[in-house]
């Protein structure tokens, strides 16, 4: 099954839209102005999804669609949203069953705007569920993915927010994933540009395994146990390629690849992860106080040792070259990090790829994200020239290389 | 008039409305709200009030000139972003003979120098000569260098309070 570049835009403009429409109903309703944030389609883990709302308390209201496209979708309100909604909404109150069956009241409205749009590009009808009302911690918020945990699903992920307020809420849709496939691929206008949509998964799995080699690495140079987590593969518009991670400061390292695919990577700490593995690399104490040139040339070496296991762990899969340029050490805003980097891929293409991979460690303070940005059209092209058995050829090949 | 000093968070200043601006977007106000944008790299912002209309807008575009690739989003790009922010300024009462502009952003952090002269660079010599075709002032600017910025955009005073990860903030 393919699926064409041009129809990934098309639907993330109508899941952009639907969540536009959706944004105004409620101002409608609220005289509440947020604005739509990022909207991207995501290629990942049933399991791992919503895995960025851990720890956190939410009020859901989920539906279930029937139709052309099956599946749930949800809107994610933080909890601390909840009241300030009910209050806005004429009549409306935060007292107990009068509070839930407002924010159901919401939910309802902004969902029919949200299908209707895909119903009306799709010329079809999907119906939805009446609303149910969920109060949960983290990804219980979502509908259970119990029985489906390593299955590959494509979520289309809206993130909302209310500037004036700092409250942010979510969308989230999740079409089964068989069916969804089959409307993107009739929606293709050409075989061109089309993307072998089995193989993005693929992919997924290889990275997954690129990861986890580099991952190990960290450990074996530093002691620090961690762990690989959330593996993912998205497009978005090139605009929102920086806002896939905080603005607050990072450390980390940023390269230009080239091959079959070429493009940037950036594998990024947070200061206090910096920190802790530069730390853990260094043969003694540090001279002077916080991020000194030692930690400086730790995250160097590190950055180093990382990417060079996950750019060859893809080469040797593709049966291509991938080189890379030597790391530079950036210590900044995470967003200003990325965008001259989506700046670069924005010169060529109007939206982008993002592979996100993130590793994690519960003893210490530790977590790391590596993003990185293929050409599009490389993109495609190594992915048309793999043969799918030739993932498991990543385990060996990355073990190999360190 | 409210002057932003960046640190203390008078009471006043809590109420004064915020509007974001995100990349390849762009705010007009005529309310004196605040004009924020983050994480510029690359990207540049360019702020510009109208002091006798009372008109302030910020744009945060990406790469130099909607001619290089095929997008409606005139946001996006210097020469077209300039354009659309001064017309939805002149919109909202605002005059090309009163705009002055403030330019922040466009440092080259990252050297990728096979691809010629970096985007920032590109991005400020853009501006230049876009603000410069609409006679448009710059009356003063924090561009160029290694660090990423963040923007306030005080809609009352015009003042551009620039903010970086590593070297404090300072009002231009």
């Amino acid at each position: 099954m393919q699926v064409d570049i041009q129809s990934l835009e098309t639907f993330n403009q109508l899941a952009y839209e639907g969540a536009e429409q959706a944004t105004a109903m409620m101002a409608q309703m609220t005289g509440i102005d947020a604005a739509v944030d990022v909207t991207k389609i995501t290629l990942m883990d049933r399991a791992d999804v919503g895995e960025e709302l851990a720890g956190q308390p939410f009020v859901g209201i989920q539906f279930g669609m029937e139709g052309v496209l099956n599946g749930d979708t949800t809107l994610v309100f933080e909890e601390r949203c909840r009241d300030p909604i009910v209050e806005a909404l004429p009549g409306g109150s935060s007292d107990g069953d009068m509070a839930e069956s407002s924010v159901k009241e919401i939910g309802n409205i902004m969902m029919s705007g949200f299908i209707d749009g895909w119903a009306d590009y799709l010329e079809t009808t999907i119906e939805h569920s009446p609303p149910e009302y969920i109060e949960a911690t983290g990804a219980d918020v979502l509908p259970s993915a119990d029985g489906v945990g390593s299955e590959q699903v494509f979520v289309f992920k809206s993130h909302i927010d209310w500037p004036g307020e700092d409250l942010n809420f979510y969308i989230y849709m999740l079409p089964e994933y068989t069916e969804m496939a089959e409307v993107m691929a009739a929606n293709a206008d050409t075989q061109s540009d089309a993307i072998p949509v089995d193989k993005l998964s693929v992919f997924n799995q290889m990275t997954r395994e690129g990861t986890q080699k580099a991952a190990e690495n960290v450990t074996a140079m530093t002691g620090i146990e961690t762990d690989a987590e959330v593996t993912q593969i998205s497009f978005a518009p090139i605009e929102d390629v920086p806002k896939q991670v905080d603005s607050k400061s990072y450390v980390g390292t940023v390269v230009e690849f080239d091959g079959t695919p070429s493009g940037y990577l950036s594998i990024l700490f947070d200061e206090t992860s910096a920190m802790n593995v530069a730390e853990a690399l260094m043969p003694m104490e540090p001279d002077g106080e916080g991020f000194t040139s030692m930690h400086e040339s730790a995250i160097e070496e590190m950055g180093n040792i990382m990417t060079s296991g996950f750019v060859d762990g893809w080469a040797n899969v593709l049966q291509t070259s991938v080189e890379h340029t030597p790391p530079e050490v950036v210590h900044d805003m995470g967003q200003a990090i990325m965008d001259p980097l989506a700046a670069q891929v924005g010169q060529h293409q109007t939206h982008a790829f993002i592979i996100e991979s993130r590793m994690q460690t519960d003893d210490l303070d530790f977590s790391c994200e590596i993003h990185a940005l293929p050409d599009d059209a490389e993109l495609k092209q190594a992915l048309d020239d793999l043969e799918i058995e030739r993932k498991d050829e990543t385990e060996a090949d990355v073990e190999k290389i360190f | 008039m409210k002057v932003y000093d960046g640190s203390s968070g008078t009471s006043t200043e809590s109420q004064q409305e915020r509007l974001k601006v995100g990349i390849a977007e762009y705010e007009v106000t005529t309310s004196g709200a605040n004009l924020t944008t983050s994480g510029l790299g690359s990207c540049l912002g360019i702020a510009m009030y109208d002091e006798a209309a009372g008109v302030a807008g910020l744009v945060h575009v990406m790469l130099p000139s909607a001619d290089e690739v095929d997008d409606t989003n005139e946001a996006k790009f210097a020469d077209t972003g300039i354009e659309l922010l001064v017309s939805e300024m002149e919109r909202a009462g605002a005059s090309t003979r009163h705009i002055e502009a403030k330019v922040a952003g466009g440092s080259d952090m990252l050297d990728f120098s096979q691809n010629g002269s970096g985007i920032g660079v590109r991005n400020v010599e853009q501006v230049e000569e876009t603000l410069d075709s609409l006679n448009i002032p710059i009356v003063s600017q924090d561009v160029g260098g290694d660090h990423g910025r963040s923007l306030k955009l005080d809609g009352n005073s015009g003042d551009l309070t620039v903010k970086s990860a590593n070297k404090g903030s300072q009002i231009i």
